[in-house]
C-alpha cells in the first residue's frame, strides 16, 4: 500500500507538469496582457492632450520601440513562451511566484493575505457541511417517506436550487440593507484591531454569517442524499439482518454496522472538499466584498494578471491534486477491502 | 412430543406499491427438541418468510404478520415484545442464511463479529472471556488457525469458511433452535457436504434442533428427520423422511420426487417435470392451489381447499392424495 501511495506522489509530478504548461500556454496566447495594459495606459495619457488624432498612429506613438522592448524583457515575454515557462517553473521551484503585474507586489504576498480569509470560509463551510448533512441523512434514512423526511428533502433541494449569489443579493437586501441585523460586507471591522479576542471572534462570526448561508444553502443536497441513500442500501443489507438475528437491537445495528459502510462514499469526497477549501466563489465574494481566493482569481484573469493567475493555479492544482490522494487514504482507512497496489489492484 | 416450536395457522405477507400480498396462507409445522425438520418447497413457495417470521426478520416496514401463532418455550413469538426478542433471537433461536458472502459486515474483523454475539447476551463477560469463546467456537467448527482467523476481514476467507464463521457465530449462545435457510446453497457441492457434516457434528453435541429451509430434496434426505412440504404458501404434506421418500401421498410431493434426476434412469431421457406454473401471489386461484398442476384434479378441488389432516402418521393437505404405494 505504501509503494502505491509513493507511485500516486510521483505521479503528481507530470500532472502538475501538464496543468501548468497548458495554462502558460494559453496565457501566451490569448489577447490582451500587461504590455497592451501598458500601451493603453499610456494612449490614455496622451488622448488627453492630442484628442483629433488618429487611434493606431497615438498608440504606436504612444510607447516608442525601445520602451515596448524593455516592457517586454521586463515580463518575459522577448523569448519564446517554452523558455519563458522553463524560467517560471525554475522560479516556483525556488518558491518564487513572480510579481503582479497589476499591483507589483510579490504574487505569494498577495496570495498569503487572502489565505485567512479562505481558509476560514472553506473550512467552517466543510465543518458545518459534514456536521449537517451526516445526522441529517441518518435521520432521514432511518424515517424514509415520513413527513420529516419529505420536508427536510423540500427544504434542502430548495437550498440546491437556488444559486449561492442569489441566496447572497437576496439575504443582503434583507438582512443587511432594509433591516440592517448584519454588515453589508467585508471580512472584519475597521476597528478590528482594537478589540480583544472576544469580540475579534464575535465580529467574524458577525460579518461571516450571511455569507456563510449564501455558501451552505446549496451545499446540502448531494451529500445528505449520498448520506441518505447509501445508509438505505447498508440497512437492507444481509448483515445488518445478522446482526439483528444475532440479537442487536435495530437501532445499534444501524449504528455499529451499517453507518459505517454508508460513510465510504463520504470519505471519498473529503479529498475534493480540501481543494474546494481555497477556491470560494468569485459571485459571493463580490457581493459581500470579502477579499478571498475566488474574487482575486477571478479579476486577475479579467486584468490578464498572469503571474496571480498562474501563481492561484499552482496552490490550487497542488490542493487537488494532494487532495485526491488524501481521499483514497480516508477510502482505504473506512474500508480493509481496499488494498492499493497489491495483487495487482 | 412436547414441541419446541409450533407455528400454527400462521399467515404473513407484504405491503406494497399494488396492495397487500399474501405470501403464507395458514402455515402449520411443529418441531421437537433436538429434532431436525426440513422445509421443502420451489422459490417462492413461503419458505424463507416462514423462518423469518419466526425470527421476526421479516423486511420492514413491509411485511408482517396477519394471523396464527409462533409458540417457542411457552412463549409466542408473534405477540412478543420487541424487547424481549433480542434476548431470544441470536440467544435460544440463531439462524444462519444462503449468502455467507454478504452475511457478514465486510468493514468489522471476523473476530469482533463473534464476540459481539456473545456480548450482546452476556454483556459483563470480560473481552478476554468473549474472545477465547470466539476462539472455540472457530476451532469447533473446523477452522484452521483460528487465532490469525479471528483477526481477518470476512473478504479473506473462502465462502466454505465464511458460512463455517456463520454457524459458530449463531451457536456461541448454545441455542436451542437453529434456523438454517439455504445454507449450503451457494456453496461448491463438496463444501457443501462438509457443512452438512458440520451442522450434524454439531447437533450431536448440542442436542439443538434444526428448521432446514432447502429445496434439495437430497440435502433433506441426508439430514432431516421429517419433512414439511410447502406449495404456493400452504403445508400441503408433513411426515418423516422415510415415509416421504418411500410414499409421497400428495401429488405435489410425488412430482417433486419424480422431478430428480437418478442415476439409474434411461440416460438421455428427458427429466420429468410439474406441468404448468406456480400461480401468481396476487392471483391466487380458489380452492386447492396446486388443482392446475395436478394429476388428481377432480371438481371438488376447485370448491374448497384441503385442510392439513392426519393420517396414518402423517399430515396432509389433499382430496384426492395419491395411493400408498408409489407407482
Amino acid at each position: 500500500m505504501t509503494s502505491y501511495f509513493i507511485r500516486r506522489l510521483l505521479l503528481v509530478i507530470p500532472t502538475f507538469l501538464g496543468i501548468t504548461l497548458l495554462v502558460f500556454a494559453v496565457t501566451r496566447v490569448v489577447p490582451g496582457g500587461p504590455i497592451e495594459r501598458a500601451m493603453n495606459e499610456a494612449l490614455l495619457a496622451q488622448t488627453d492632450s492630442a484628442q483629433m488624432i488618429d487611434m493606431n498612429s497615438v498608440a504606436g506613438a504612444a510607447l516608442s520601440e525601445d520602451q515596448l522592448a524593455e516592457l517586454r524583457a521586463y515580463y518575459g515575454f522577448d523569448k519564446p513562451w517554452h523558455e519563458s515557462y522553463v524560467i517560471w517553473l525554475g522560479r516556483v521551484m525556488q518558491l518564487d511566484l513572480g510579481m503582479s503585474t497589476r499591483y507589483t507586489e510579490p504574487v505569494w504576498d498577495i496570495i498569503k493575505n487572502r489565505f485567512p480569509i479562505s481558509i476560514f470560509y472553506g473550512i467552517t463551510t466543510l465543518i458545518l457541511t459534514y456536521a449537517v448533512c451526516i445526522p441529517l441523512g441518518i435521520a432521514k434514512a432511518l424515517r424514509h417517506n415520513s413527513v420529516f423526511d419529505n420536508a427536510t428533502s423540500a427544504v434542502v433541494f430548495f437550498g440546491y436550487a437556488l444559486p449561492g449569489y442569489v441566496v447572497a443579493i437576496a439575504l443582503l437586501t434583507a438582512l443587511a440593507s432594509a433591516w440592517e441585523w448584519f454588515p453589508l460586507g467585508g471580512f472584519v471591522s475597521d476597528n478590528f484591531d482594537q478589540l480583544s479576542t472576544l469580540d475579534q471572534a464575535i465580529d467574524i462570526l458577525y460579518h461571516a454569517t450571511l455569507p456563510l448561508i449564501a455558501y451552505l444553502a446549496g451545499s446540502f443536497a448531494v451529500m445528505t442524499f449520498m448520506v441518505k441513500n447509501s445508509l438505505m442500501d447498508n440497512l437492507s443489507s444481509d448483515y445488518v439482518r445478522t446482526a439483528i438475528a444475532k440479537g442487536m437491537p435495530f437501532k445499534r445495528a444501524v449504528f455499529r454496522h451499517a453507518l459505517r459502510n454508508s460513510l465510504i462514499p463520504v470519505a471519498t469526497s473529503f479529498g475534493q472538499l480540501i481543494s474546494v477549501i481555497i477556491s470560494g466563489s468569485f459571485l459571493i465574494e463580490k457581493i459581500f466584498n470579502i477579499d478571498g481566493f475566488g474574487l482575486l482569481g477571478f479579476e486577475s484573469l479579467v486584468e490578464r494578471d498572469y503571474p496571480v493567475v498562474m501563481g492561484i493555479l499552482v496552490i490550487s492544482s497542488l490542493l487537488f491534486l494532494v487532495g485526491n490522494i488524501l481521499s483514497d487514504i480516508c477510502v482505504a482507512i473506512v474500508d480493509p477491502r481496499v488494498k492499493f497496489g497489491e495483487n495487482g489492484s | 412430543m412436547a414441541a419446541l416450536l409450533e407455528v400454527r395457522g400462521l399467515r404473513a405477507g407484504f405491503d406494497t406499491d399494488t396492495g397487500y400480498i399474501e405470501v403464507l396462507d395458514g402455515v402449520s409445522f411443529e418441531l421437537a427438541a433436538g429434532e431436525t425438520l426440513g422445509l421443502v418447497g420451489e422459490s417462492g413457495c413461503g419458505k424463507s418468510v416462514s423462518a423469518l417470521s419466526v425470527m421476526n426478520l421479516l423486511p420492514q416496514p413491509a411485511g408482517k404478520i396477519t394471523a396464527g401463532s409462533i409458540g417457542f418455550q411457552n412463549r409466542d413469538l408473534v405477540t412478543l415484545p420487541k424487547e424481549e426478542f433480542h434476548d431470544v433471537r441470536g440467544n435460544r433461536i440463531s439462524m444462519i442464511f444462503q449468502e455467507p458472502m454478504t452475511a457478514l459486515n465486510p468493514v468489522h474483523r471476523v473476530g469482533n463479529q463473534i464476540i459481539e454475539a456473545v456480548k450482546l447476551h452476556e454483556p459483563n463477560l470480560s473481552s478476554a472471556i468473549a474472545r477465547r469463546r470466539a476462539l472455540e467456537m472457530l476451532e469447533r467448527v473446523g477452522i484452521p488457525a483460528p487465532d490469525q482467523r479471528l483477526k481477518e476481514y470476512p473478504h479473506q476467507l473462502s465462502g466454505g469458511m465464511r458460512q463455517r464463521v456463520m454457524i459458530a457465530m449463531a451457536l456461541t449462545m448454545q441455542p436451542d433452535l437453529l434456523i438454517a435457510d439455504e445454507p449450503t446453497t451457494a456453496l461448491d457441492v463438496t463444501i457443501q457436504a462438509q457443512i452438512l457434516d458440520l451442522l450434524r457434528e454439531m447437533q450431536r453435541e448440542s442436542g439443538m434442533a434444526i428448521l432446514f429451509i432447502t429445496h434439495d430434496l437430497g440435502v433433506i434426505a441426508e439430514l432431516c428427520d421429517r419433512v414439511t412440504v410447502m406449495y404456493a404458501g400452504c403445508v400441503v404434506e408433513q411426515a418423516t423422511v422415510t415415509q416421504l421418500f418411500s410414499t409421497p401421498r400428495h401429488p405435489y410431493t410425488q412430482g417433486l420426487l419424480r422431478s430428480i434426476p437418478r442415476l439409474d434412469a434411461t440416460p438421455k431421457q428427458p427429466l420429468t417435470t410439474i406441468p404448468g406454473t406456480v400461480p401468481a401471489l396476487i392471483d391466487m386461484p380458489a380452492g386447492c392451489r396446486f388443482r392446475n398442476r395436478c394429476l388428481n384434479a377432480e371438481d371438488d378441488c376447485e370448491l374448497r381447499s384441503p385442510d392439513l389432516i392426519h393420517a396414518a402418521g402423517r399430515q396432509i393437505a389433499c382430496h384426492h392424495p395419491v395411493a400408498e404405494v408409489m407407482p
